[in-house]
C-alpha cells in the first residue's frame, strides 16, 4: 500500500512539474514589461483623501495626478523648482492669489476632460470635516479654490508665506468630480470608488484581488508620455522576511525597503538584484507622555519634569543602539526629522550621551536607590515606567528591549507592553500611556510636519502633549521666512529649543535600501515617495523575461 | 432509535452548538478593550473614531447589538466589515475556497501518508524500519509548525527554487483559475503550505494508526482469519484496517477546527489568503462582525464535518448502530 | 562557561541518570513498572525530563550569564557558538545557553501548570458526564462540542485581547481553560465503560456515596488515558506557547521562554540559525520525551495492547 501511495505521489509531482513550466506570452518590443512589487501591508482604500498608508500612497501616485510636482532639487520654497503635471502653467495674480492653467490634454480614464471644476471639488472634499482627511490640517492656510473658466482654477490664500505654492500642489491629488459628487461625504471612507478608482494618471486600475494583489496597467495615451513599464502589480505578503525572499528568489522585481542589514546583505548576494540606497522619509522616536495617563488634565507624575526627561535622554547611547540594530542603514536624527528634510544637520545641538552625568542628575533630583534593589526610588515610589510598542514592527520591538537594558543600567525599571497596532494607536491618541516608540514620515517641507506634530495647535496629533511657547514662536518665524538661509537658521534654533526640552528621544532615521531587478533601467527613486517616478523606469526589449511578455 | 431520529437530534444539537459559538465569540470580542478604529497602522483622531463607531452602531448596549445581529443573520445579512471596507459576505465568499483548498490538501496528505505509514509500521512492528520511522514521526510531530514552514521555504522556495515563495497563484498569468494550466499553478502554490500542515498531521496520524492497528492485531478475529488461511493482504486490508480506521475518521473531525482558523501562522508565512489570516486580522482590528462571521462559518464546517464523520463511522461499524439504539449518544473516539 | 557551571551541569546529568536507574531497580519487582521500562526509549525520555527539570530548578547554578544581560550589542551580536558562549549569542547579544536554561523554567512551568489545569478540568467534567449520564451528560458534552468547534488559537487570541499584556498567571489560566475538551471526552468514555463493571455496581449496592465511588474506584482505573493526556498535554502547551510568541503574544520581555526565543530571533533564522534552532530542538526534545514516557505509561497501565504473536 505504501508503494501505491508513493506511485500516486510521483505521478502527482510529474503533473505539477509539467504544468509548472513557464508559460510564455508573445509580447515583444518596447511596450512590454511587468514589475511585481513584493508589498507587505494591503491598503484599506485607494481614495486619496481617505488614506494615509504608504502602499495606498504609492498606488495613488500612479493613478492620480497632482497639479504640479516637486523637482529634482526638492526645493519647496517659491514656485520655480516645481514641474508641471496637471497644471500646464501658473502665475501669481496678486500676493495672495495663484492661478493654474490646466493642461487641455489631461483626461479622466473613463473619458471626460479634467476641468477646473474637478480641482474645486477636490479642495472642498479634502477640507470637508465629514470626509475627515488626515491632509486637512495641511490645507488650512488656503482660503478657497474657485474656477475662472473650465481650464483655469484660482487659489486664494489667507496669508503670505514662502511655501504657498507647495501647499497648493503637494497634498492634494485631483479627483473626478463627475464620479464622486454623488457619494455622500461621510461615506467616502467606505465608498466603492476606493476599491475601483478612476484617475487621470499614467496608470489605469485593472483589478484588486483582496488579500492577494493589485494590478495596474499603463495608459499608452498618457499626455505626458507613455510610461516605460506596461504593467505594475503589488503583491501582498504579510511577513517581511518572506517578501524579501520572494524578491531574492526572482519571483518579484521590487522591494522598496529592505529594512535590516541582514536583508540588504542577502539582496546584494542575489545575482539578479541591484540594491539602491536613497534617503528615507521616516524617523522613529520614543515619546514621553507629559500628561497623566489616568487623567489627561493633570501632568504626568514623572515626565512633566523637564530635568527628568533630559536626564533620561542622556542615559541612552543612540549611536551604539543604531550600530547594533541597523549598521550603516540609518542615522541618528538630530531632531524630529528624517534625512529627507533639507534642514537636516548633524551639528544641531542635542543632548549628549553621558550616563554618568545622567546618574548624577537623577541623584540631584532625589532619585536614589534607597532600598538597594538596583532601582532608583523617591518617596517610596520606584523610577519605573512602561514602553508601549506595536507588535507589527520587528525593529521597534528590538529597540524596546535595547532601551530596557540601557535604562536598567542607570537604575530605571522599564516594562515593555507589546500590543496590537490598533490598540497602540488608540492608547496613544487618547493619552493612556507612559512612553511609546512611534514612527513618523516627513513631507519634503519641515513646516507641514514639525509644526503640525509638535505644537499645541496639533491637538491630538501631538502625542506627548509637548508645549513650549518659545518653540512655537521660533517655528512661526521659520515658516514665514522668505529666504532659505534665514529659514535654515531659524529652524535650527527651533530644533535646538525642542531638543533642550527633551519631549522625546529620537532614535533612528532609516536610510532606505531598495532591491530592484537588474533588468530595469533608469531607476529613479525620489526620497519623499519612491514610486513617484515609476513611470520613467524602463525595461529594454533585449532584457525581457517571461513575466514581461504576458499579453493582456 | 432509527437513523432518522438520531440525525434529527444531531442536527438540532448542531444548530444549538453554532448559536452558542456565535454568542460566546460575540461577547468575548465586545469585552476586549480597544474600540475598532480605522486601520492597522494609522493613528486616528478620536473624534473621527467616535463618529465611525456611532455610524456602525457600536455604542449601543451589547444586548441590543446582539439582537440586531441575529435578526440580520436570519435575513442572510452578515453585516459590513469596516476594517476591510466591504460587506462581510463578500470577504467570506472569497476566503472560503482558499481555506477549503488548503484544508483539503492538508487532510489528503495527512490521511494518505499517515495511514500508509501507520500500516507499514504496524506490519513491521518493533523491527528496524518501524523503530526508525517511529522516531522520525515523533520528531516531526514535535516540531513547531512555523519553524518547519520557514525551513521548507528556505530549502524548496529559495535555495532549490522548486516551489514558489508564498502566494496562492501566479499574479500575472493566473490571477483567477480559468484554465487547466491555472489549476496546476494553484496546486503548485498549494504544495508547500499543505505539506507543512500535512506532514505534522501525518506524523500524528501515523503514530495513532500504528497503535490502533496493533491493538486490533491482537484480537481473536484476526488470528482466526489467519488460521482460516485468508491471504495476509486481505487480513490487513479488510479486517485490520477497517476496524482501525474508525478512530482515525473521528480524529479528522477533531483536526478540522485547526485547519480552518488555527492555521494562522502558516497562512501568514505563505501569504495564503484563507480564513485563519482573516480571523486573526479581524481580531487585531476588533472587527466584531467579521470575527463573529468567521466563527460562524468555521463552527458550521466543523459541526458538519463531525456529523459526516459520525455517520461514516456508524455506517462502517454495526456495533455502534446497535449501541446507538440503546444510548442517546454515540461514543466516538 | 566556568568550572562551576560545568560541574553543575555534569552533576545534573549524573543525577538524572541515577534517578532513572534507581527507579528501574525498584520497579523490577512490580509487573507494571517492568512493563513501563520495557522499551529503552521510555528510560531515555524519563531521564531527559528529569535532567531538564533539574536544570530548570538549578538554573542560577548552571547558567554562566544573566539571561537578560546584553553583553555587547555591537560586537557580540549573533555570535556563533564558541567555548565562552556554548550555544552562541542571539540578536541582542544575550547568551543563548543561559537563556535556554532559564527559559526551561518558564516554558516547563507553563507547560506543567497549563496541562495540570487542563487535565484536572477535563477529568472532572468527563467523570461527571460519564457517571451521571442522561441530561447532565448531554449538556456537558454539548458544551465540550462548542469548545472543540473553535480552535484554541482563535479563542486564545480573543481571550488575550482582554488583557493589555499578559502576566504569567493569566497565560496559564487562559491555556488551561481552552485545552481541556479532548481530555474530558476520553475520560468520559473510560468512565462510561468502567461504570458497568462489577466493582462499581457492588460499591453502589453497598450504598457508597457517588463522589467516593468516582474518586476512589472509578478514576484510579481510568488513570491510563488521564496520565497520557497530561503527558501529551504538556507538549501541546509548549508548542502553543511557541506559536503565541510568534504571533506577538506571550510572556513579557525580557524574560526568556523557548517560544519567545524563537520568535525574537526569527528574522535572523537564515544568518544566525543557532538562536532559533536551540529553543526549537529543546521543545522537540521535551515533546519527544513526553511521548516516550506516555507510551510507557500506556504499556504499563493498559495491558490490552499487546504485541503480535
Amino acid at each position: 500500500m505504501l508503494r501505491r501511495f508513493l506511485l500516486h505521489c510521483f505521478v502527482g509531482f510529474v503533473v505539477i512539474a509539467v504544468a509548472g513550466c513557464e508559460r510564455r506570452g508573445g509580447c515583444t518590443g518596447a511596450w512590454c514589461g511587468t514589475l511585481i512589487n513584493a508589498a507587505v501591508a494591503e491598503p484599506g482604500t485607494l481614495l486619496p483623501p481617505s488614506s494615509e498608508d504608504i502602499v495606498a500612497n504609492d498606488i495613488d501616485e500612479q493613478l492620480f495626478l497632482k497639479l504640479a510636482d516637486v523637482g529634482p532639487s526638492e526645493n519647496t520654497i517659491g514656485d520655480e523648482d516645481f514641474q508641471p503635471l496637471l497644471a500646464q502653467k501658473w502665475e501669481w495674480d496678486g500676493p495672495l492669489t495663484l492661478v493654474f492653467h490646466i493642461d487641455p490634454r489631461a483626461r479622466w480614464q473613463d473619458g471626460p476632460r479634467v476641468t477646473a471644476a474637478d480641482v474645486e471639488f477636490t479642495f472642498n472634499a479634502y477640507t470637508d470635516s465629514a470626509v475627515g482627511s488626515p491632509f486637512r490640517p495641511k490645507l488650512l492656510r488656503i482660503a478657497s479654490v474657485t474656477q475662472r473658466d473650465s481650464l483655469t482654477t484660482v487659489f486664494r490664500f489667507k496669508e503670505r508665506y514662502p511655501e504657498m505654492f507647495y501647499d497648493a500642489v503637494y497634498h492634494m491629488r485631483i479627483l473626478p468630480a463627475h464620479l464622486l459628487r454623488p457619494v455622500p461625504r461621510d461615506q467616502w471612507r467606505t465608498a466603492p470608488f476606493g476599491r475601483q478608482p478612476v484617475g487621470s494618471g499614467p496608470y489605469r486600475f485593472v483589478q484588486w484581488l483582496p488579500a492577494q494583489s493589485i494590478e495596474l496597467v499603463a495608459d499608452s495615451t498618457f499626455f505626458l508620455g507613455r510610461p516605460g513599464i506596461r504593467r505594475l502589480i503589488w503583491r501582498f505578503t504579510p511577513n517581511l522576511q518572506v517578501a524579501v525572499q520572494q524578491v531574492i528568489a526572482d519571483q518579484a522585481d521590487v522591494r522598496e525597503q529592505l529594512v535590516t542589514p541582514d536583508n540588504v546583505a542577502r539582496a546584494r548576494a542575489a545575482q539578479q538584484l541591484a540594491v539602491y540606497t536613497y534617503r528615507g522619509n521616516t524617523y522613529t522616536y520614543l515619546t514621553f507622555n507629559q500628561r497623566s495617563p489616568d487623567d489627561t488634565t493633570k501632568p504626568h507624575p514623572l515626565f512633566a519634569d523637564r530635568d527628568l526627561r533630559r536626564a533620561l535622554s542622556m542615559a541612552v547611547d543612540r549611536a551604539t543602539l543604531l550600530k547594533s540594530e541597523l549598521g550603516d542603514l540609518a542615522k541618528v536624527p538630530p531632531g524630529p526629522m528624517s534625512e529627507l528634510l533639507w534642514i537636516w544637520d548633524p551639528d544641531i545641538r542635542q543632548l549628549p550621551y553621558d550616563s554618568a552625568q545622567a546618574g548624577r542628575r537623577l541623584n540631584a533630583l532625589g532619585w536614589r536607590d534607597h532600598d538597594g534593589d538596583g532601582i532608583r526610588d523617591k518617596d517610596g515610589q520606584p523610577l519605573a515606567f512602561h514602553i508601549l510598542v506595536p507588535t507589527s514592527s520587528v525593529l521597534r520591538r528590538q529597540y524596546a528591549r535595547l532601551l530596557q537594558a540601557q535604562f536598567s543600567a542607570v537604575g530605571v525599571r522599564v516594562e515593555i507592553d507589546e500590543l496590537e497596532p490598533a490598540v497602540v494607536g488608540q492608547r496613544v491618541s487618547t493619552g493612556k500611556y507612559d512612553t511609546a516608540i512611534l514612527s513618523r514620515s516627513n513631507d519634503p517641507s519641515p513646516s507641514s510636519g514639525i509644526a503640525q506634530n509638535w505644537t499645541r495647535a496639533a491637538g491630538a496629533s501631538n502625542f506627548g502633549r509637548y508645549y513650549s511657547p518659545e518653540f512655537e514662536r521660533i517655528v512661526d518665524l521659520a515658516v514665514t521666512a522668505t529666504s532659505r538661509d534665514r529659514a535654515r537658521s531659524l529652524w535650527r534654533s527651533a530644533i535646538e529649543t525642542l531638543n533642550a526640552d527633551a519631549p522625546a528621544i529620537f532614535l533612528y532615521a532609516l536610510d532606505n535600501a531598495a532591491a530592484v531587478h537588474k533588468r530595469v533601467e533608469n531607476v529613479q527613486l525620489r526620497p519623499d515617495s519612491w514610486a513617484t517616478l515609476l513611470r520613467t523606469w524602463r525595461i529594454p526589449p533585449d532584457r525581457l523575461i517571461d513575466r514581461d511578455r504576458v499579453e493582456r | 432509535m432509527t437513523v432518522a431520529t438520531w440525525l434529527l437530534r444531531r442536527l438540532v444539537a448542531s444548530v444549538a452548538i453554532i448559536v452558542a459559538v456565535i454568542t460566546f465569540v460575540f461577547i468575548l470580542v465586545h469585552l476586549a478593550p480597544g474600540k475598532p478604529c480605522l486601520g492597522q497602522d494609522e493613528i486616528v483622531d478620536p473624534a473621527v473614531c467616535a463618529r465611525v463607531s456611532t455610524q456602525l452602531g457600536l455604542d449601543r448596549p451589547i444586548a441590543e447589538q446582539y439582537r440586531r445581529y441575529l435578526v440580520a443573520l436570519a435575513h442572510g445579512d452578515f453585516g459590513y466589515s469596516y476594517s476591510l471596507r466591504r460587506p462581510v459576505r463578500d470577504a467570506l465568499i472569497e476566503t472560503i475556497p482558499f481555506t477549503l483548498q488548503l484544508a483539503g490538501a492538508a487532510l489528503l496528505l495527512d490521511f494518505l501518508l499517515g495511514l500508509s505509514l501507520g500500516i507499514y509500521q504496524a506490519r513491521r512492528a518493533n523491527r528496524l524500519p518501524d523503530i526508525i520511522l517511529g522516531n522520525l514521526t515523533l520528531f516531526v510531530y514535535s516540531l513547531p509548525t512555523f519553524w518547519l514552514a520557514l525551513l521548507l521555504l528556505l530549502l524548496f522556495g529559495e535555495k532549490l527554487a522548486w516551489f514558489p515563495v508564498g502566494g496562492p497563484s501566479d499574479p500575472i498569468f493566473c490571477p483567477v483559475v480559468d484554465s487547466f494550466y491555472c489549476i496546476a499553478d494553484r496546486l503548485w502554490h498549494l504544495s508547500l503550505p499543505a505539506t507543512t500542515l500535512g506532514l505534522v498531521g501525518a506524523a500524528g496520524t501515523a503514530r495513532f494508526q500504528r497503535a490502533a492497528m496493533l491493538a486490533v492485531a491482537s484480537q481473536d478475529y484476526i488470528r482466526t482469519a489467519r488460521a482460516k488461511g485468508v491471504p495476509e493482504r486481505r487480513v490487513v486490508l479488510r479486517h485490520q484496517l477497517r476496524n482501525a480506521l474508525l478512530s482515525s475518521i473521528t480524529r479528522f473531525g477533531l483536526a478540522l477546527p485547526f485547519l480552518l482558523t488555527g492555521a494562522v501562522l502558516i497562512e501568514t508565512i505563505f501569504a495564503w489568503p484563507g480564513m485563519g489570516r482573516l480571523a486573526f486580522e479581524a481580531i487585531l482590528t476588533r472587527d466584531y462582525l467579521l470575527v463573529t462571521a468567521t466563527a460562524l462559518i468555521a463552527s458550521t464546517l466543523v459541526v458538519t464535518g463531525s456529523l459526516v464523520a459520525d455517520l461514516l463511522v456508524g455506517v462502517a461499524d454495526p456495533r455502534l448502530r446497535v449501541r446507538a439504539a440503546r444510548e442517546p449518544d454515540i461514543v466516538t473516539a | 562557561m566556568t568550572l562551576g557551571t560545568w560541574l553543575a551541569l555534569a552533576l545534573a546529568v549524573v543525577l538524572a541518570a541515577e534517578c532513572v536507574r534507581a527507579l528501574r531497580q525498584r520497579g523490577l519487582r512490580q509487573e507494571r513498572w517492568r512493563r513501563f521500562f520495557r522499551h529503552r526509549t521510555t528510560s531515555w525520555g524519563l531521564g531527559i525530563l528529569v535532567f531538564l527539570a533539574l536544570v530548570a530548578v538549578a538554573a542560577p547554578l548552571i547558567a554562566p550569564f544573566d539571561p537578560n544581560r546584553q553583553l555587547d550589542i555591537v560586537y557580540l551580536k549573533n555570535h556563533p557558538p564558541s567555548w565562552t558562549f556554548l550555544l552562541g549569542t542571539d540578536v541582542l547579544s544575550r547568551d543563548v545557553w543561559s537563556r535556554a536554561v532559564y527559559g526551561a523554567r518558564v516554558s516547563l512551568g507553563i507547560g506543567a501548570l497549563g496541562a495540570l489545569m487542563a487535565v484536572s478540568l477535563g477529568t472532572l467534567v468527563g467523570a461527571i458526564a460519564g457517571y451521571y449520564q442522561r441530561w447532565v451528560d448531554a449538556v456537558l458534552m454539548r458544551g465540550v462540542d462548542v469548545g472543540l468547534a473553535l480552535p484554541r488559537i482563535f479563542i486564545l487570541l480573543m481571550a488575550v485581547a482582554l488583557w493589555d499584556g499578559l502576566p504569567f498567571a493569566a497565560l496559564v489560566i487562559a491555556i488551561g481553560l481552552t485545552s481541556w475538551f479532548g481530555t474530558s471526552r476520553l475520560v468520559r468514555a473510560e468512565v462510561m465503560s468502567l461504570r458497568e463493571q462489577d466493582f462499581v455496581v457492588a460499591a453502589r449496592a453497598l450504598g457508597a456515596q457517588t463522589g467516593r465511588i468516582i474518586f476512589r474506584h472509578v478514576l484510579p482505573n481510568a488513570a491510563a488515558p488521564i496520565i497520557v493526556s497530561a503527558a501529551l498535554g504538556v507538549g501541546n502547551v509548549l508548542l502553543l506557547e511557541a506559536s503565541l510568541s510568534f504571533l506577538g503574544i506571550g510572556i513579557k520581555p525580557p524574560d526568556p521562554t523557548w517560544g519567545n526565543m524563537i520568535a525574537d530571533n526569527a528574522p535572523s533564522i537564515y544568518t544566525a540559525p543557532w538562536s532559533t534552532v536551540v529553543p526549537g530542538l529543546a521543545i522537540s526534545l521535551v515533546v519527544m520525551s513526553l511521548n516516550a514516557v506516555a507510551d510507557g505509561v500506556q504499556d504499563a497501565l493498559d495491558p490490552r495492547e499487546r504485541e503480535p504473536a
